[in-house]
């Protein structure tokens, strides 16, 4: 037993560390939405493993740009319910 | 000749006569007999280094034939010349290939240091409790002995063994117990003899002892403490009172002792305690047992009997040697050399290659919350229903880990291939497992056989469990990372296969994690509601797969350091029968004191009959909080257990446990990495107390605020979910103030009504859309 190659959390983490620095100079409201952003990417570790991609950072990008595409179709389709149900507003 | 029939208690090697083997009686004798039993082994390399140790071995005082053959060596998937020592009274043989890989270590050496029990089980077909038939003659040397059932038998019938229960009072390395209880039971015999004797003085104990071994016999020592404690003891004292005590059957023998040791094992160290061995007759501890709790003796011997380990090897091995042991039977059947020590390493890869090969299991991060109508599906022993379905071996697999397009069509093995050494010993063991579990559904929840299918089931769990992991394992003598490497591949493919069926039928998933998914549908809400699913992915991944259970609810719980996090092997939920199952929280933990543990289970109680309404859970844990700070809970409760990970002289900052553990060494006790040790909480410094010293704590000193804190954590743990944060409950929950603390007492006010102070959240981050 025992592997190799790091964990993909242990990647993660590198990642992450590796930004440290990035993420010190941000003011603080910057730094919060930097860390839902790491926080959106871990949702999808499985699949960063499993595509096994030499660069996992490319694979934890997309899964952020995933999770802010999610919100914003969550966002539009409110936004349709919301017209629907008030018409004459947005007219 | 006189025949004998009856079950195969003990085989050991004896300096005059070959092998000893006992024999259980149908008549109800104990009978032991012998037999001449030569064993073998094999030497490669170098045609001149071999005719040297052919001289050498002939002019060693040790009865031995010598000859050429040549044998099948597995990785190099072809016979090889050897030089075979066969050694004559096999007690002779370990110390002969001692001396002979010594003098000559540049030699490949096979089937060295393999246990008498699997070299009589490749010979005879016998294995431990086998029903035998014996010829033999008068003096007791075997002339034939033939083996009637089978180890994968279902229900093999059961010997009439008797048991002597042997266990002090209490624990004996806090203090000299006072009693030892004994207990005489013999299968299909209702009546059980009890006694109670004092341990001090010694002398009258030990004479009652001797008479008991005397006119019982049983066949089964079993006792609490006895390897580390209470037979050493026992001896020690019969040597200084001039009394042989017959703890074997065997009276020309000795006990055999085995040192304690710790070694590292799946990144955690692990301590094995010192060990006695009888002969004749069988000694088991339970503290030193593995895996007791999980499964008894009814899964120790299904263990002996499908591994060929003898009894007493059995209970103290880790599964991962019961596999080893089953896998070196397949070659000595096989005729297939036994590795002493592997020379093969892993084959070079490209860092392409490596990405691509070094990966494990797929684990899912689940979708964190609460969810209803929720079935669990989880395939049937996965990886090692992969390794014999695809047939995977480390002489059947390439050096080149396979990629995901180019696995074996998932129908499986497709017989261009002979079987390979690894499928063949598991088939059999795979195919008891799955008859057993099938019976063990169609049983009555009443019937008597069930607790006994469920050990032995359990038993074969773990030697199916282990397997695939020994696989990779660099010792390991069929061992081969390659192999470890495509049965991941397999079960990531399939695992994917079966997450775009269920996606394909319009299930929602919401967790995966190895060989399970938990999936969910609109409307689903009956077993029957899964059977087409289950069917359409057993279909297209060519394993079976089975409904573990429909949740009314589960919750995936997010990591403690990060709320938005969401952990894999950390839930809880409710199934429709009202059952529990619960993972990876503290009530699974066995450094979480008894009494959190209990508190939690009980909330959880409460939230399976009514999740709805967690005020019942709340009241109730408020009162047993209450308990605690009013110090009305018993210090056995408090106490928990942590592992040793070195010695503790190496910790820079000392754990609880390592404190702990000072504290014992202090007053002489020695502790080893592994090792477990029990303390309590306590203020001041060192802050603990260990549970084996002696005296008991002082209970005014106990840290109450740790304890409290540890049970509002365990509480808030299974209530988040439901939308209560550890702060809110600590205001909630805390109006008893701690009887000793110094702090100023407040009292809060009683909540109006819970919702408006718990603001529920709902965590969506990762859900599906909408």
């Amino acid at each position: 037993m025992g592997r190799t190659l790091p964990s993909i959390t242990q990647a993660f983490l590198g990642e992450q560390e590796a930004l440290a620095r990035f993420r010190r100079a941000l003011r603080r409201a910057d730094q919060i939405a930097l860390d839902d952003l790491f926080a959106a990417a871990r949702q999808h570790l499985a699949a960063a493993a499993y595509a096994a991609h030499p660069l996992p950072f490319e694979s934890f990008l997309l899964a952020m740009l995933l999770e802010e595409h999610k919100k914003v179709l969550r966002l539009e389709r409110l936004l349709e319910e919301m017209r629907a149900q008030r018409p004459e507003e947005h007219a | 000749m006189p025949e004998h029939h009856g079950w195969l208690l003990d085989i050991y090697a004896d300096g005059t006569h070959g092998l000893v083997l006992w024999l259980l009686g149908e008549d109800g004798q104990r009978r032991q007999f012998f037999q001449d039993f030569p064993i073998t082994f094999y030497a490669a390399g170098e045609r001149r280094a071999l005719r040297a140790l052919w001289r050498y071995v002939r002019r060693q005082r040790v009865d031995v034939d010598l000859f050429r053959a040549e044998r099948l060596d597995l990785f190099r998937g072809q016979c090889i010349p050897v030089l075979g020592v066969r050694v004559h009274r096999p007690v002779e043989q370990p110390r002969l290939f001692q001396q002979v890989a010594a003098a000559f270590p540049y030699l490949a050496y096979f089937d060295a240091d393999l246990p008498l029990s699997l070299r009589h089980a490749a010979a005879f077909g016998t294995f431990p409790l086998a029903r035998c038939q014996v010829e033999a003659d008068a003096e007791g040397h075997i002339r034939g002995i033939q083996v009637l059932d089978s180890p994968w038998d279902l229900e093999p019938a059961r010997p009439p063994i008797r048991t002597l229960c042997l266990e002090p009072e209490e624990n004996p390395h806090r203090r000299l117990p006072k009693y030892l209880l004994v207990r005489a039971t013999a299968e299909g015999n209702p009546r059980t003899a009890t006694y109670r004797l004092a341990f001090e003085p010694l002398r009258p104990l030990l004479i009652n002892l001797r008479a008991l071994l005397l006119r019982f016999d049983p066949d089964l020592l079993l006792t609490t403490w006895g390897d580390t404690w209470l037979l050493p003891y026992l001896l020690a004292g019969a040597r200084r009172n001039g009394i042989s005590l017959p703890l074997n059957r065997d009276t020309r023998r000795g006990i055999a002792s085995r040192p304690e040791r710790s070694y590292f094992s799946y990144g955690q160290v692990i301590y094995r305690g010192r060990q006695v061995h009888l002969f004749g007759r069988w000694h088991i501890d339970r503290r030193n047992a593995m895996l007791w709790e999980d499964y008894q003796i009814e899964g120790i011997l299904e263990a002996a009997r499908i591994t060929c380990l003898p009894v007493q090897t059995a209970a103290r091995v880790s599964p991962g040697t019961g596999v080893s042991a089953m896998q070196i039977l397949t070659a000595l059947r096989q005729a297939v050399l036994i590795p002493w020590h592997k020379q093969q390493v892993e084959s070079p890869k490209s860092a392409r290659q490596m990405f691509a090969a070094d990966q494990g299991g797929f684990v899912y991060q689940p979708l964190v919350g609460v969810h209803y109508g929720v079935a669990q599906i989880d395939f049937v022993s996965m990886y090692p229903g992969i390794m014999v379905h695809f047939n995977i071996s480390p002489e059947t697999v390439s050096a080149c880990p396979p990629k995901p397009d180019d696995l074996l069509p998932l129908e499986g093995a497709d017989g261009s291939q002979a079987r390979g050494l690894i499928p063949n010993t598991l088939a059999p063991l795979l195919n008891k497992r799955m008859a057993l579990k099938q019976q063990l559904i169609h049983m009555s929840p009443w019937d008597a056989r069930r607790k006994t299918f469920q050990a032995r089931a359990s038993a074969h769990k773990w030697l199916l469990v282990t397997c695939f992991g020994y696989m990779g394992y660099k010792n390991a003598r069929f061992g081969r990372i390659e192999a470890h490497e495509a049965v991941t591949a397999y079960g990531r493919e399939i695992l994917l296969r079966a997450k775009e069926t269920a996606e394909e039928m319009g299930y929602i998933v919401l967790h995966m994690y190895v060989d399970g998914l938990w999936v969910q549908k609109e409307g689903a809400k009956e077993s029957a509601d899964f059977q087409a699913l289950l069917e359409a992915i057993a279909a297209r991944t060519g394993l079976p797969i089975a409904l573990e259970g429909i949740y009314r609810w589960i919750a995936f719980l997010p990591s403690r350091v990060e709320q938005r996090v969401p952990v894999p092997n950390r839930y809880f939920g409710v199934f429709q029968n009202g059952s529990l199952r619960v993972r990876g929280i503290e009530a699974r933990r066995r450094d979480t004191p008894a009494f959190v543990r209990e508190v939690q289970m009980q909330v959880l109680q409460l939230l399976a009959q009514d999740e709805t309404h967690p005020e019942a859970a709340i009241a109730m844990a408020k009162r047993r909080l209450a308990e605690l700070r009013r110090a009305r809970v018993p210090l056995e409760a408090l106490v928990l257990s942590q592992k040793l990970s070195r010695c503790v002289e190496a910790y820079h900052s000392p754990s609880p446990a390592a404190r702990a553990a000072a504290q014992l060494q202090a007053l002489g006790r020695k502790l080893r990495p592994g090792q477990r040790v029990e303390f309590i909480y306590m203020r001041g410094k060192p802050g603990v107390h260990a549970w084996e010293l002696s005296h008991p704590p002082n209970p005014a000193g106990v840290d109450i605020e740790r304890y409290t804190t540890l049970l509002l954590r365990a509480v808030a743990n299974v209530l988040q979910p439901f939308g209560f944060d550890e702060a809110a409950l600590r205001q909630v929950l805390l109006d008893t103030p701690c009887r000793q603390s110094l702090l100023p007492t407040m009292s809060f006010g009683k909540p109006t009504s819970l919702s408006s102070l718990f603001p529920v959240t709902q965590v969506t981050a990762g859900g599906p859309l909408g």
